[in-house]
């Protein structure tokens, strides 16, 4: 049997007003799969995941969401549908404490969604009451990373999650998406760490131009993407 | 020694009303960067309100519920038909909310006429306090302008929908990607703004002549106020209302009302052409 699809993506196309950047580009997510997306600096693949997260407005294609047609759907409205976005940039509220980065989006203050990623990143633990803007960059990535870990969603997308990480927490990072995929959740993650998307890859897509020019499956497809991307 | 007492109490007096008057206007400009030339009126509103209330032969207290009622039908549809398609397009902001301005003075005089219309004292009669006397409804003001100034602040810095709005103001993109309604709560920040320009237009409705055309002086006195004191801040805007409510209340006193406004003009002149940021800037 097949399993649910979390996340279809057809023929997407799109970018800012005018200026079309993400062309034509189709992928599917399903439950318990991560689906990467990878690609030099510049070629559309965070324009790609803001018009998937309804960030940007498409300008062709569908966007279906545990088979839901979420073009017309406001962004806000989007998590309570079954999908948490880390964007790669302006990632956390930098005037609050990390506590209000983690609950402000819930009743209450209860941190108890989070016991399981604290465990794994107690130094975000031990500061949450520290302001967010002073945290550096990685340390910025991890948290919005744990944000959307413990939204309670089947679909995950990741804008470049480990851009500016410690290497052993990227590993960490790894060994939670491998956790999460096994317990059903879908993810699509953009990503120029090969080695971090080879420990639970199962597609990987290379984005050139707005365009995906390359697809592979499986955990061993560093040469292959390599090879196509180095120009 | 009295002269001086009366003189502090009128300076505390005439900062915390001005700081009443400007909070709703700052708040708008602050939070949405929406520059609400109608602020004025919705002051008017209030005092309207109370004019009402009172010509209705009701207990004045009637005057707040009625007139936050009035502000929040009409600051909503304001909002949803106007404001909320110009957000980051101050200029066009500036002119629509102007137009809503007369749209509401022009209303108000249809329905009331241009006369001069009085609300009875309240509270009538004065207490002695540090060997003067001094009227009793100033002081209740000045108590209650702390109140509400102490309870918005805490709500803000507290309450899950204060969070929210901080959190929109920083990083709306990121707000909307957490499942934050920004348009609902951008609704909400404008409607608690214009709702407190009539509480303060209730408030001071006892003390003023009450005419169509007063939304005009309150929205100068919130341009100076904020001139001096920097936009966007809460410190800025206590800062700019007793610059210019001290300097008011000063030359008064020394000389006339005219000097008084004279010498706020002259402050804010001064202002715009060495600190154009103000005394307590944001940047």
């Amino acid at each position: 049997m097949m399993a649910d699809l979390m996340l279809e993506v057809k023929n997407l196309s799109g970018g800012y007003d005018d200026l079309i950047i993400v062309k034509n580009i189709s992928l599917n997510v399903y439950s318990g799969q991560v689906v990467s997306v990878t690609g030099r600096n510049g070629v559309g693949k965070s324009t790609l995941m803001k018009l998937i997260s309804g960030s940007l407005k498409l300008s062709g294609g569908t966007v279906f969401v545990l088979n839901q047609d979420v073009r017309s759907i406001a962004k806000h409205k989007r998590l309570k549908m079954g999908v948490s976005y880390a964007p790669q940039e302006s990632i956390v509220f930098d005037e609050l404490s990390l506590e209000e980065n983690l609950t402000l989006h819930y009743e209450g203050t209860d941190l108890a969604s989070y016991d399981e990623v604290f465990k794994y990143f107690p130094r975000l633990k031990e500061r949450l009451g520290q302001r967010a803007g002073t945290l550096s960059g990685g340390e910025k990535k991890l948290l919005s990373f744990s944000r959307v870990i413990a939204e309670p969603t089947k679909m995950v997308l990741l804008d470049e999650p480990t851009e500016g990480v410690q290497s052993d927490n990227i590993e960490l990072m790894a060994e939670i998406i491998i956790k999460e995929k096994a317990k059903g959740r879908g993810f699509l993650i953009v990503d120029q760490n090969l080695t971090f998307l080879e420990r639970f890859n199962d597609v990987i897509h290379l984005m050139d131009h707005g365009e995906a020019i390359f697809k592979m499956e499986g955990l061993m497809f560093r040469e292959d993407i390599e090879e196509r991307i180095t120009i | 020694m009295e002269a001086l007492i009366t003189f502090v109490l009128n300076f505390i007096y005439s900062s915390a009303t001005l700081a009443l008057i400007v909070l709703g206007l700052a708040m708008v400009f602050g939070l949405l960067g929406v520059m609400n030339m109608a602020h004025g009126e919705f002051v008017m509103l209030g005092a309207y309100s109370a004019y009402v209330v009172q010509s209705l032969g009701l207990n004045f207290i009637w005057a707040i519920p009625i007139s936050i009622l009035v502000c929040v039908v009409v600051g909503w549809l304001m909002e949803w038909t106007i404001i909320r398609h110009l957000y980051n397009r101050p200029f066009d902001t500036l002119l629509a909310t102007w137009g809503v301005a007369i749209l509401i003075r022009k209303g108000i005089e249809a329905i009331f006429s241009r006369d001069y219309k009085s609300v009875d004292q309240v509270m009538p009669g004065t207490i002695d306090i540090l060997g003067i006397t001094y009227p009793s409804y100033r002081l209740i003001l000045i108590a209650i302008i702390i109140f509400l100034f102490v309870t918005l602040f805490a709500w803000y810095q507290k309450s899950k929908t204060g969070l929210r709005i901080r959190a929109m103001v920083q990083n709306p993109g990121l707000a909307s990607a957490v499942g934050i309604d920004t348009s609902r709560l951008s609704t909400v920040t404008f409607i608690i703004g214009v709702s407190f320009a009539g509480l303060a237009g209730v408030l001071l409705a006892p003390l003023v002549r009450v005419e169509p055309y007063i939304g005009l002086d309150y929205l100068l006195s919130s341009f100076f106020i904020l001139i001096v004191g920097g936009l966007g801040t809460l410190e800025g805007l206590l800062i700019g209302s007793a610059v210019i409510g001290g300097s008011d209340a000063l030359i008064s006193t020394i000389f006339d009302k005219t000097a008084g406004y004279l010498s706020v003009l002259l402050l804010s002149i001064l202002f715009l052409w060495l600190r154009p940021d103000g005394i307590y800037s944001r940047r």
